[in-house]
Protein backbone atom coordinates (compact mmCIF):
# COMPACT_ATOMS: atom_id res chain seq x y z
CA UNK A 1 0.00 0.00 0.00
CA UNK A 2 1.09 3.52 -0.64
CA UNK A 3 2.41 5.49 2.26
CA UNK A 4 -0.31 7.68 3.70
CA UNK A 5 -0.04 10.67 6.01
CA UNK A 6 -2.23 11.27 8.99
CA UNK A 7 -4.56 14.22 8.58
CA UNK A 8 -2.76 16.43 11.08
CA UNK A 9 0.53 15.93 9.25
CA UNK A 10 2.24 13.79 11.86
CA UNK A 11 4.34 10.75 11.05
CA UNK A 12 2.46 8.42 8.73
CA UNK A 13 0.50 5.76 10.50
CA UNK A 14 1.25 2.35 9.02
CA UNK A 15 -2.31 1.62 8.06
CA UNK A 16 -3.34 -2.03 8.22
CA UNK A 17 -4.90 -3.82 5.27
CA UNK A 18 -8.48 -4.83 5.99
CA UNK A 19 -9.15 -8.59 5.84
CA UNK A 20 -10.49 -9.93 2.51
CA UNK A 21 -10.31 -13.62 1.54
CA UNK A 22 -10.16 -14.39 5.27
CA UNK A 23 -13.64 -12.97 5.91
CA UNK A 24 -15.53 -12.87 2.61
CA UNK A 25 -18.43 -15.31 2.49
CA UNK A 26 -17.68 -18.06 -0.04
CA UNK A 27 -20.36 -17.95 -2.72
CA UNK A 28 -21.04 -20.42 -5.51
CA UNK A 29 -20.22 -18.04 -8.39
CA UNK A 30 -17.00 -16.87 -6.72
CA UNK A 31 -15.93 -20.46 -5.99
CA UNK A 32 -16.73 -21.53 -9.55
CA UNK A 33 -14.61 -18.66 -10.82
CA UNK A 34 -11.56 -19.83 -8.92
CA UNK A 35 -12.25 -23.45 -9.91
CA UNK A 36 -12.35 -22.32 -13.55
CA UNK A 37 -8.90 -20.83 -13.06
CA UNK A 38 -7.55 -23.90 -11.21
CA UNK A 39 -8.88 -26.32 -13.85
CA UNK A 40 -7.42 -24.08 -16.57
CA UNK A 41 -4.02 -24.24 -14.90
CA UNK A 42 -4.36 -28.02 -14.44
CA UNK A 43 -5.22 -28.44 -18.13
CA UNK A 44 -2.19 -26.32 -18.96
CA UNK A 45 0.15 -28.80 -17.31
CA UNK A 46 -2.01 -31.70 -18.45
CA UNK A 47 -0.93 -30.99 -22.03
CA UNK A 48 2.40 -32.61 -21.06
CA UNK A 49 0.47 -35.90 -20.81
CA UNK A 50 -1.14 -35.22 -24.18
CA UNK A 51 2.23 -34.57 -25.84
CA UNK A 52 3.66 -37.68 -24.18
CA UNK A 53 0.78 -39.88 -25.37
CA UNK A 54 0.97 -38.60 -28.98
CA UNK A 55 4.73 -39.09 -29.18
CA UNK A 56 4.62 -42.45 -27.38
CA UNK A 57 2.34 -43.77 -30.10
CA UNK A 58 5.30 -43.84 -32.51
CA UNK A 59 6.85 -47.01 -31.06
CA UNK A 60 5.85 -50.15 -29.09
CA UNK A 61 8.23 -49.71 -26.14
CA UNK A 62 7.32 -46.07 -25.62
CA UNK A 63 3.63 -46.84 -25.87
CA UNK A 64 3.99 -49.70 -23.39
CA UNK A 65 5.52 -47.25 -20.92
CA UNK A 66 2.60 -44.84 -21.39
CA UNK A 67 0.09 -47.65 -21.02
CA UNK A 68 1.80 -48.82 -17.84
CA UNK A 69 1.43 -45.30 -16.44
CA UNK A 70 -2.17 -44.92 -17.60
CA UNK A 71 -3.10 -48.28 -16.13
CA UNK A 72 -1.47 -47.69 -12.74
CA UNK A 73 -3.51 -46.44 -9.80
CA UNK A 74 -1.80 -43.10 -9.68
CA UNK A 75 -2.10 -42.77 -13.46
CA UNK A 76 -5.81 -43.54 -13.35
CA UNK A 77 -6.39 -40.97 -10.62
CA UNK A 78 -4.47 -38.34 -12.57
CA UNK A 79 -6.32 -39.15 -15.80
CA UNK A 80 -9.69 -39.12 -14.04
CA UNK A 81 -8.87 -35.73 -12.54
CA UNK A 82 -7.64 -34.49 -15.91
CA UNK A 83 -10.88 -35.62 -17.58
CA UNK A 84 -12.98 -33.78 -15.01
CA UNK A 85 -10.73 -30.72 -15.23
CA UNK A 86 -11.07 -30.55 -19.02
CA UNK A 87 -14.84 -31.07 -18.99
CA UNK A 88 -15.33 -28.60 -16.15
CA UNK A 89 -13.23 -25.94 -17.84
CA UNK A 90 -15.03 -26.51 -21.13
CA UNK A 91 -18.48 -26.10 -19.56
CA UNK A 92 -17.19 -23.12 -17.55
CA UNK A 93 -15.93 -21.64 -20.78
CA UNK A 94 -19.38 -21.97 -22.35
CA UNK A 95 -20.76 -20.19 -19.27
CA UNK A 96 -18.28 -17.38 -19.80
CA UNK A 97 -19.17 -17.15 -23.50
CA UNK A 98 -22.83 -16.75 -22.52
CA UNK A 99 -21.83 -13.90 -20.19
CA UNK A 100 -19.63 -12.35 -22.87
CA UNK A 101 -22.72 -12.16 -25.07
CA UNK A 102 -24.37 -10.03 -22.37
CA UNK A 103 -26.75 -12.74 -21.18
CA UNK A 104 -27.05 -14.78 -17.98
CA UNK A 105 -26.38 -11.97 -15.49
CA UNK A 106 -29.71 -12.26 -13.66
CA UNK A 107 -29.86 -13.40 -10.04
CA UNK A 108 -31.33 -16.81 -10.89
CA UNK A 109 -29.50 -17.39 -14.16
CA UNK A 110 -26.00 -16.92 -12.77
CA UNK A 111 -26.63 -19.34 -9.90
CA UNK A 112 -28.27 -21.84 -12.21
CA UNK A 113 -25.36 -21.65 -14.67
CA UNK A 114 -22.83 -22.18 -11.89
CA UNK A 115 -24.69 -25.18 -10.47
CA UNK A 116 -25.21 -26.68 -13.95
CA UNK A 117 -21.50 -26.27 -14.64
CA UNK A 118 -20.52 -28.26 -11.54
CA UNK A 119 -23.18 -30.97 -11.77
CA UNK A 120 -22.69 -31.31 -15.54
CA UNK A 121 -18.93 -31.70 -15.31
CA UNK A 122 -19.14 -34.41 -12.65
CA UNK A 123 -21.89 -36.30 -14.49
CA UNK A 124 -20.17 -36.16 -17.89
CA UNK A 125 -16.84 -37.25 -16.40
CA UNK A 126 -18.42 -40.30 -14.78
CA UNK A 127 -20.30 -41.20 -17.99
CA UNK A 128 -17.11 -40.88 -20.07
CA UNK A 129 -15.21 -43.15 -17.69
CA UNK A 130 -17.96 -45.74 -17.67
CA UNK A 131 -17.92 -45.73 -21.49
CA UNK A 132 -14.13 -45.83 -21.50
CA UNK A 133 -13.84 -48.72 -19.06
CA UNK A 134 -16.52 -50.65 -20.95
CA UNK A 135 -14.66 -50.02 -24.24
CA UNK A 136 -11.42 -51.26 -22.72
CA UNK A 137 -13.12 -54.31 -21.19
CA UNK A 138 -14.74 -55.08 -24.52
CA UNK A 139 -11.59 -54.94 -26.59
CA UNK A 140 -9.38 -56.98 -24.29
CA UNK B 1 10.05 12.72 10.40
CA UNK B 2 11.61 11.87 7.06
CA UNK B 3 10.46 13.62 3.95
CA UNK B 4 8.38 11.49 1.60
CA UNK B 5 10.36 10.19 -1.36
CA UNK B 6 7.51 10.61 -3.82
CA UNK B 7 4.61 13.02 -3.80
CA UNK B 8 1.98 12.44 -6.49
CA UNK B 9 -1.70 13.19 -6.56
CA UNK B 10 -4.03 10.18 -6.39
CA UNK B 11 -5.27 10.98 -9.91
CA UNK B 12 -1.70 11.02 -11.26
CA UNK B 13 -1.18 7.54 -9.81
CA UNK B 14 -4.40 6.24 -11.36
CA UNK B 15 -3.75 7.79 -14.78
CA UNK B 16 -0.19 6.48 -14.69
CA UNK B 17 1.24 5.78 -18.15
CA UNK B 18 -2.25 5.99 -19.65
CA UNK B 19 -4.20 3.17 -21.24
CA UNK B 20 -2.19 0.68 -23.30
CA UNK B 21 -4.97 0.78 -25.94
CA UNK B 22 -4.64 -2.95 -26.23
CA UNK B 23 -6.11 -6.00 -24.61
CA UNK B 24 -9.09 -6.37 -26.89
CA UNK B 25 -7.08 -8.57 -29.27
CA UNK B 26 -6.02 -10.80 -26.38
CA UNK B 27 -9.62 -10.96 -25.17
CA UNK B 28 -10.88 -11.75 -28.67
CA UNK B 29 -8.26 -14.45 -29.38
CA UNK B 30 -9.06 -16.03 -26.01
CA UNK B 31 -12.71 -16.27 -27.07
CA UNK B 32 -12.04 -17.46 -30.62
CA UNK B 33 -9.77 -20.26 -29.38
CA UNK B 34 -12.35 -21.07 -26.69
CA UNK B 35 -15.10 -21.42 -29.30
CA UNK B 36 -12.84 -23.57 -31.48
CA UNK B 37 -11.72 -25.70 -28.55
CA UNK B 38 -15.23 -26.83 -27.57
CA UNK B 39 -15.99 -29.00 -30.64
CA UNK B 40 -12.32 -29.95 -31.01
CA UNK B 41 -12.10 -31.15 -27.40
CA UNK B 42 -15.27 -33.20 -27.83
CA UNK B 43 -13.82 -34.72 -31.01
CA UNK B 44 -10.47 -35.41 -29.31
CA UNK B 45 -12.23 -37.16 -26.40
CA UNK B 46 -14.20 -39.32 -28.84
CA UNK B 47 -10.95 -40.23 -30.63
CA UNK B 48 -9.22 -41.09 -27.35
CA UNK B 49 -12.10 -43.32 -26.24
CA UNK B 50 -11.98 -45.04 -29.64
CA UNK B 51 -8.30 -45.77 -29.11
CA UNK B 52 -8.64 -47.14 -25.58
CA UNK B 53 -7.37 -50.66 -25.18
CA UNK B 54 -5.95 -50.86 -28.71
CA UNK B 55 -2.32 -51.83 -29.30
CA UNK B 56 0.38 -49.38 -30.38
CA UNK B 57 0.27 -50.27 -34.07
CA UNK B 58 -3.49 -49.62 -34.25
CA UNK B 59 -3.19 -46.39 -32.27
CA UNK B 60 -0.38 -45.15 -34.52
CA UNK B 61 -2.34 -46.00 -37.63
CA UNK B 62 -5.56 -44.32 -36.50
CA UNK B 63 -3.84 -41.24 -35.05
CA UNK B 64 -1.89 -40.88 -38.29
CA UNK B 65 -4.92 -41.23 -40.57
CA UNK B 66 -5.77 -37.95 -42.32
CA UNK B 67 -9.08 -36.99 -40.69
CA UNK B 68 -8.02 -37.94 -37.15
CA UNK B 69 -4.60 -36.32 -37.52
CA UNK B 70 -6.07 -33.06 -38.81
CA UNK B 71 -8.61 -32.93 -35.99
CA UNK B 72 -5.88 -33.61 -33.44
CA UNK B 73 -3.60 -30.98 -35.00
CA UNK B 74 -6.34 -28.36 -34.84
CA UNK B 75 -7.11 -29.42 -31.26
CA UNK B 76 -3.48 -29.06 -30.18
CA UNK B 77 -3.02 -25.68 -31.88
CA UNK B 78 -6.29 -24.31 -30.49
CA UNK B 79 -5.75 -25.37 -26.87
CA UNK B 80 -2.09 -24.35 -26.69
CA UNK B 81 -2.91 -20.90 -28.08
CA UNK B 82 -5.80 -20.64 -25.62
CA UNK B 83 -3.80 -21.78 -22.61
CA UNK B 84 -0.94 -19.42 -23.35
CA UNK B 85 -3.30 -16.45 -23.02
CA UNK B 86 -4.97 -17.95 -19.95
CA UNK B 87 -1.71 -18.47 -18.09
CA UNK B 88 -0.55 -15.00 -19.09
CA UNK B 89 -3.65 -13.52 -17.45
CA UNK B 90 -3.05 -15.56 -14.29
CA UNK B 91 0.57 -14.35 -14.09
CA UNK B 92 -0.48 -10.72 -14.64
CA UNK B 93 -3.10 -11.05 -11.89
CA UNK B 94 -0.77 -12.24 -9.17
CA UNK B 95 2.77 -11.16 -10.07
CA UNK B 96 3.41 -7.41 -10.09
CA UNK B 97 6.33 -5.19 -11.09
CA UNK B 98 8.86 -7.88 -10.54
CA UNK B 99 11.71 -9.39 -12.61
CA UNK B 100 9.93 -12.67 -11.86
CA UNK B 101 6.99 -11.46 -13.93
CA UNK B 102 9.09 -11.23 -17.10
CA UNK B 103 10.66 -14.63 -16.46
CA UNK B 104 7.23 -16.20 -15.98
CA UNK B 105 5.68 -14.52 -19.02
CA UNK B 106 8.52 -15.67 -21.25
CA UNK B 107 8.52 -19.18 -19.75
CA UNK B 108 4.78 -19.37 -20.37
CA UNK B 109 5.21 -18.63 -24.06
CA UNK B 110 8.07 -21.12 -24.32
CA UNK B 111 6.08 -23.84 -22.55
CA UNK B 112 3.02 -23.38 -24.75
CA UNK B 113 5.09 -23.40 -27.93
CA UNK B 114 7.21 -26.40 -26.87
CA UNK B 115 4.23 -28.53 -25.83
CA UNK B 116 2.30 -27.46 -28.92
CA UNK B 117 5.07 -28.14 -31.42
CA UNK B 118 6.10 -31.41 -29.73
CA UNK B 119 2.55 -32.67 -30.13
CA UNK B 120 2.36 -31.41 -33.72
CA UNK B 121 5.66 -33.13 -34.47
CA UNK B 122 4.36 -36.42 -33.03
CA UNK B 123 1.17 -36.24 -35.08
CA UNK B 124 2.98 -35.38 -38.33
CA UNK B 125 5.43 -38.20 -37.72
CA UNK B 126 2.55 -40.67 -37.38
CA UNK B 127 0.82 -39.20 -40.44
CA UNK B 128 3.83 -39.47 -42.71
CA UNK B 129 5.01 -42.71 -41.17
CA UNK B 130 8.56 -41.46 -40.64
CA UNK C 1 3.40 -10.14 -5.82
CA UNK C 2 -0.23 -9.31 -5.24
CA UNK C 3 -1.05 -8.96 -1.54
CA UNK C 4 -2.75 -12.33 -1.07
CA UNK C 5 -2.27 -12.56 2.69
CA UNK C 6 -2.51 -10.06 5.52
CA UNK C 7 0.74 -8.19 6.29
CA UNK C 8 2.17 -8.50 9.79
CA UNK C 9 0.67 -5.22 11.01
CA UNK C 10 -2.78 -6.26 9.76
CA UNK C 11 -3.16 -9.61 11.52
CA UNK C 12 -6.24 -9.54 13.67
CA UNK C 13 -5.91 -10.17 17.39
CA UNK C 14 -8.32 -10.88 20.23
CA UNK C 15 -10.06 -7.76 21.50
CA UNK C 16 -12.18 -6.70 24.41
CA UNK C 17 -15.63 -7.98 25.34
CA UNK C 18 -17.72 -5.07 26.56
CA UNK C 19 -20.30 -5.72 29.30
CA UNK C 20 -23.89 -6.57 28.40
CA UNK C 21 -26.35 -3.74 28.97
CA UNK C 22 -27.62 -4.22 32.52
CA UNK C 23 -31.38 -4.18 32.14
CA UNK C 24 -31.72 -5.39 28.55
CA UNK C 25 -34.26 -8.14 27.92
CA UNK C 26 -33.10 -8.90 24.35
CA UNK C 27 -29.59 -8.32 22.94
CA UNK C 28 -27.67 -8.88 19.73
CA UNK C 29 -23.98 -9.63 19.74
CA UNK C 30 -21.79 -7.40 17.54
CA UNK C 31 -18.19 -8.45 16.78
CA UNK C 32 -16.52 -5.42 15.30
CA UNK C 33 -13.11 -4.83 13.72
CA UNK C 34 -11.22 -2.13 15.63
CA UNK C 35 -8.00 -0.38 14.79
CA UNK C 36 -6.69 2.75 16.42
CA UNK C 37 -3.87 4.56 14.59
CA UNK C 38 -2.65 6.04 17.86
CA UNK C 39 -2.09 3.03 20.11
CA UNK C 40 0.46 1.23 17.94
CA UNK C 41 -1.35 -2.11 18.28
CA UNK C 42 -2.65 -4.53 15.67
CA UNK C 43 -6.32 -4.61 14.65
CA UNK C 44 -8.58 -6.52 17.02
CA UNK C 45 -12.17 -7.74 17.27
CA UNK C 46 -14.24 -6.17 20.06
CA UNK C 47 -17.48 -7.77 21.20
CA UNK C 48 -20.50 -5.63 22.13
CA UNK C 49 -24.07 -6.38 23.14
CA UNK C 50 -26.83 -4.17 21.75
CA UNK C 51 -30.12 -3.73 23.58
CA UNK C 52 -32.51 -4.42 20.69
CA UNK C 53 -35.52 -3.05 22.61
CA UNK C 54 -33.79 0.32 22.81
CA UNK C 55 -32.59 0.49 19.21
CA UNK C 56 -33.81 0.50 15.60
CA UNK C 57 -33.86 -2.65 13.45
CA UNK C 58 -30.92 -2.01 11.12
CA UNK C 59 -27.27 -2.92 11.59
CA UNK C 60 -26.43 0.80 11.51
CA UNK C 61 -28.91 1.45 14.34
CA UNK C 62 -26.95 -1.01 16.45
CA UNK C 63 -23.63 0.65 15.64
CA UNK C 64 -25.02 4.05 16.59
CA UNK C 65 -26.46 2.56 19.78
CA UNK C 66 -23.03 1.20 20.71
CA UNK C 67 -21.41 4.55 20.01
CA UNK C 68 -24.02 6.38 22.12
CA UNK C 69 -24.27 3.93 25.00
CA UNK C 70 -21.17 1.76 25.25
CA UNK C 71 -18.06 2.98 23.47
CA UNK C 72 -17.89 6.48 22.01
CA UNK C 73 -14.54 5.71 20.33
CA UNK C 74 -16.11 3.28 17.82
CA UNK C 75 -15.56 4.95 14.46
CA UNK C 76 -17.59 4.50 11.27
CA UNK C 77 -18.99 6.63 8.46
CA UNK C 78 -22.71 7.22 8.24
CA UNK C 79 -25.03 9.95 7.08
CA UNK C 80 -28.43 9.48 5.43
CA UNK C 81 -29.45 6.16 7.08
CA UNK C 82 -31.63 5.38 4.07
CA UNK C 83 -29.33 3.90 1.45
CA UNK C 84 -28.70 6.94 -0.71
CA UNK C 85 -25.44 8.44 0.55
CA UNK C 86 -23.30 5.30 0.48
CA UNK C 87 -21.30 6.27 3.58
CA UNK C 88 -21.95 3.25 5.79
CA UNK C 89 -20.65 0.62 3.34
CA UNK C 90 -18.92 -2.17 5.26
CA UNK C 91 -18.50 -5.92 5.36
CA UNK C 92 -21.37 -7.42 7.36
CA UNK C 93 -21.75 -11.16 7.81
CA UNK C 94 -19.20 -11.83 5.06
CA UNK C 95 -20.59 -9.60 2.32
CA UNK C 96 -20.27 -5.93 1.52
CA UNK C 97 -23.40 -3.88 1.99
CA UNK C 98 -24.81 -0.75 3.58
CA UNK C 99 -25.27 -0.97 7.34
CA UNK C 100 -28.36 1.25 7.11
CA UNK C 101 -30.32 -1.00 4.74
CA UNK C 102 -29.21 -4.32 6.23
CA UNK C 103 -31.57 -5.55 8.93
CA UNK C 104 -30.08 -7.16 12.03
CA UNK C 105 -32.70 -9.90 11.64
CA UNK C 106 -31.16 -10.86 8.26
CA UNK C 107 -28.05 -12.11 10.04
CA UNK C 108 -28.03 -15.30 12.09
CA UNK C 109 -25.81 -15.39 15.17
CA UNK C 110 -23.32 -12.65 16.04
CA UNK C 111 -23.01 -9.74 13.62
CA UNK C 112 -19.44 -9.81 12.32
CA UNK C 113 -18.49 -6.41 10.98
CA UNK C 114 -15.31 -5.47 9.13
CA UNK C 115 -14.27 -2.50 7.03
CA UNK C 116 -14.58 -2.90 3.23
CA UNK C 117 -12.09 -5.65 2.26
CA UNK C 118 -8.48 -5.24 1.11
CA UNK C 119 -8.34 -1.51 1.81
CA UNK C 120 -6.01 0.60 3.92
CA UNK C 121 -7.81 1.26 7.21
CA UNK C 122 -7.93 4.84 8.51
CA UNK C 123 -9.61 3.85 11.78
CA UNK C 124 -11.98 1.04 12.82
CA UNK C 125 -14.57 0.67 10.03
CA UNK C 126 -13.30 3.62 7.97
CA UNK C 127 -11.29 2.65 4.87
CA UNK C 128 -9.17 5.02 2.82
CA UNK C 129 -11.18 5.61 -0.37
CA UNK C 130 -8.72 8.06 -1.98
CA UNK C 131 -7.71 5.67 -4.76
CA UNK C 132 -11.32 4.61 -5.34
CA UNK C 133 -12.43 8.21 -5.83
CA UNK C 134 -9.43 9.00 -8.05
CA UNK C 135 -10.39 6.04 -10.24
CA UNK C 136 -13.89 7.43 -10.54
CA UNK C 137 -12.45 10.84 -11.48
CA UNK C 138 -10.20 9.19 -14.07
CA UNK C 139 -13.14 8.06 -16.19
CA UNK C 140 -14.22 11.72 -16.42
CA UNK C 141 -17.76 11.36 -15.10
CA UNK C 142 -19.20 14.42 -16.79
CA UNK C 143 -20.62 15.31 -20.19
CA UNK C 144 -17.81 15.88 -22.69
CA UNK C 145 -18.82 17.81 -25.79
CA UNK C 146 -17.27 19.68 -28.69
CA UNK C 147 -20.37 21.18 -30.29
CA UNK C 148 -21.27 24.68 -29.05
CA UNK C 149 -23.37 24.51 -25.89
CA UNK C 150 -27.03 24.82 -26.87
CA UNK C 151 -28.88 27.89 -25.69
CA UNK C 152 -31.22 25.87 -23.46
CA UNK C 153 -30.12 22.27 -22.94
CA UNK C 154 -28.50 19.20 -24.48
CA UNK C 155 -31.50 17.29 -25.78
CA UNK C 156 -31.98 13.58 -25.29
CA UNK C 157 -34.74 11.23 -26.48
CA UNK C 158 -36.78 9.22 -24.03
CA UNK C 159 -35.32 6.01 -25.43
CA UNK C 160 -31.76 7.25 -24.99
CA UNK C 161 -32.49 8.45 -21.48
CA UNK C 162 -33.77 4.99 -20.59
CA UNK C 163 -30.40 3.48 -21.49
CA UNK C 164 -28.97 5.16 -18.39
CA UNK C 165 -31.36 3.35 -16.06
CA UNK C 166 -29.50 0.80 -13.97
CA UNK C 167 -26.29 2.84 -14.31
CA UNK C 168 -26.88 6.36 -13.05
CA UNK C 169 -28.26 5.17 -9.68
CA UNK C 170 -24.80 4.22 -8.40
CA UNK C 171 -24.05 5.92 -5.07
CA UNK C 172 -20.29 5.18 -5.10
CA UNK C 173 -20.41 3.28 -1.83
CA UNK C 174 -17.53 1.02 -3.02
CA UNK C 175 -19.30 -2.20 -1.96
CA UNK C 176 -18.81 -3.69 -5.43
CA UNK C 177 -15.19 -2.77 -6.07
CA UNK C 178 -14.03 -3.94 -2.66
CA UNK C 179 -15.94 -7.21 -3.09
CA UNK C 180 -13.98 -8.03 -6.23
CA UNK C 181 -10.95 -10.35 -5.83
CA UNK C 182 -9.47 -8.94 -9.02
CA UNK C 183 -9.68 -5.47 -7.45
CA UNK C 184 -8.10 -6.82 -4.26
CA UNK C 185 -4.99 -7.95 -6.16
CA UNK C 186 -4.82 -5.14 -8.72
CA UNK C 187 -6.49 -2.01 -7.34
CA UNK C 188 -3.48 0.04 -8.46
CA UNK C 189 -4.19 -0.72 -12.14
CA UNK C 190 -7.69 -2.22 -12.44
CA UNK C 191 -10.37 0.48 -12.30
CA UNK C 192 -12.82 -1.82 -10.52
CA UNK C 193 -16.56 -2.40 -11.04
CA UNK C 194 -17.81 0.95 -9.65
CA UNK C 195 -15.65 3.14 -11.90
CA UNK C 196 -16.34 0.86 -14.90
CA UNK C 197 -20.11 0.96 -14.33
CA UNK C 198 -19.86 4.76 -14.39
CA UNK C 199 -17.64 4.56 -17.48
CA UNK C 200 -20.43 2.65 -19.19
CA UNK C 201 -22.97 5.23 -17.96
CA UNK C 202 -21.05 7.95 -19.85
CA UNK C 203 -20.34 5.71 -22.87
CA UNK C 204 -24.09 5.20 -23.24
CA UNK C 205 -25.03 8.86 -22.83
CA UNK C 206 -26.39 9.93 -26.22
CA UNK C 207 -25.37 13.57 -25.56
CA UNK C 208 -21.70 12.76 -25.01
CA UNK C 209 -19.31 13.44 -27.88
CA UNK C 210 -16.21 11.72 -26.47
CA UNK C 211 -17.26 8.07 -26.72
CA UNK C 212 -14.19 7.12 -28.76
CA UNK C 213 -11.75 8.78 -26.36
CA UNK C 214 -13.54 7.18 -23.44
CA UNK C 215 -13.12 3.75 -25.04
CA UNK C 216 -9.45 4.52 -25.77
CA UNK C 217 -8.89 5.27 -22.11
CA UNK C 218 -10.50 2.02 -21.01
CA UNK C 219 -8.82 -0.25 -23.54
CA UNK C 220 -6.08 -1.65 -21.37
CA UNK C 221 -5.18 -5.14 -20.10
CA UNK C 222 -5.45 -3.87 -16.53
CA UNK C 223 -7.90 -0.97 -16.41
CA UNK C 224 -10.72 -3.02 -17.95
CA UNK C 225 -9.63 -6.56 -18.73
CA UNK C 226 -8.80 -7.59 -15.15
CA UNK C 227 -12.53 -8.26 -14.87
CA UNK C 228 -13.00 -12.04 -14.99
CA UNK C 229 -16.77 -12.00 -14.38
CA UNK C 230 -16.41 -13.30 -10.83
CA UNK C 231 -19.80 -11.66 -10.09
CA UNK C 232 -19.07 -10.59 -6.49
CA UNK C 233 -19.71 -6.97 -7.52
CA UNK C 234 -23.23 -7.57 -8.77
CA UNK C 235 -24.07 -9.73 -5.77
CA UNK C 236 -22.84 -7.08 -3.35
CA UNK C 237 -24.47 -3.99 -4.90
CA UNK C 238 -26.95 -2.60 -2.34
CA UNK C 239 -28.71 -0.69 -5.13
CA UNK C 240 -29.22 -3.91 -7.15
CA UNK C 241 -27.23 -2.62 -10.10
CA UNK C 242 -25.22 -4.96 -12.33
CA UNK C 243 -21.59 -3.84 -12.73
CA UNK C 244 -20.57 -7.26 -14.09
CA UNK C 245 -23.00 -6.84 -16.97
CA UNK C 246 -21.95 -3.22 -17.56
CA UNK C 247 -18.32 -4.36 -17.89
CA UNK C 248 -19.28 -7.19 -20.25
CA UNK C 249 -21.11 -4.58 -22.36
CA UNK C 250 -17.98 -2.39 -22.50
CA UNK C 251 -15.88 -5.37 -23.62
CA UNK C 252 -18.42 -6.10 -26.36
CA UNK C 253 -18.34 -2.48 -27.50
CA UNK C 254 -14.54 -2.65 -27.77
CA UNK C 255 -14.73 -5.82 -29.84
CA UNK C 256 -17.42 -4.26 -31.98
CA UNK C 257 -15.30 -1.25 -32.86
CA UNK C 258 -12.49 -3.37 -34.26
CA UNK C 259 -14.09 -6.56 -35.58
Amino acid sequence: MAETRSLDGRAPAQRPLSPHLQIYRPMLTMMMSIVHRITGAANYFGTILLAWWINAAAGPSGYARFQWFAGSWIGRIILFGYTWSVIHHMLGGIRHLIWDSGRGFGANEREWLAAANLIGSIAITIILWVIGLLAMGGSQ
Amino acid sequence: MTAPRHIRTPLARVRGFGAARSGTDTFWHQRVTAVASVPLTIAAIVIMIMLLGRNQAAVAQILGSPLVAIIMLLFVVSITAHMRIGMQVIIEDYVHHDPLKLVLLVSNSFFAIIVGLTSVYGLLKLSFGL
Amino acid sequence: MAQLTLPKNSKITEGKTWPRPAKARATREYRIYRWNPEDGRNPRIDTYYVDTDDCGPMVLDGLIWIKNNVDATLTFRRSCREGICGSCAMNIDGTNTLACTKAMSDVKGPLRIYPLPHMAVVKDLVPDLTNFYAQHASIEPWLRTISPTPRQEWRQSHDDRQKLDGLYECILCACCSTACPSYWWNSDRFLGPAALLQAQRWLLDSRDEATGERLDNLEDPFRLYRCHTIMNCTKACPKHLNPAKAIADIKRTLVERQV
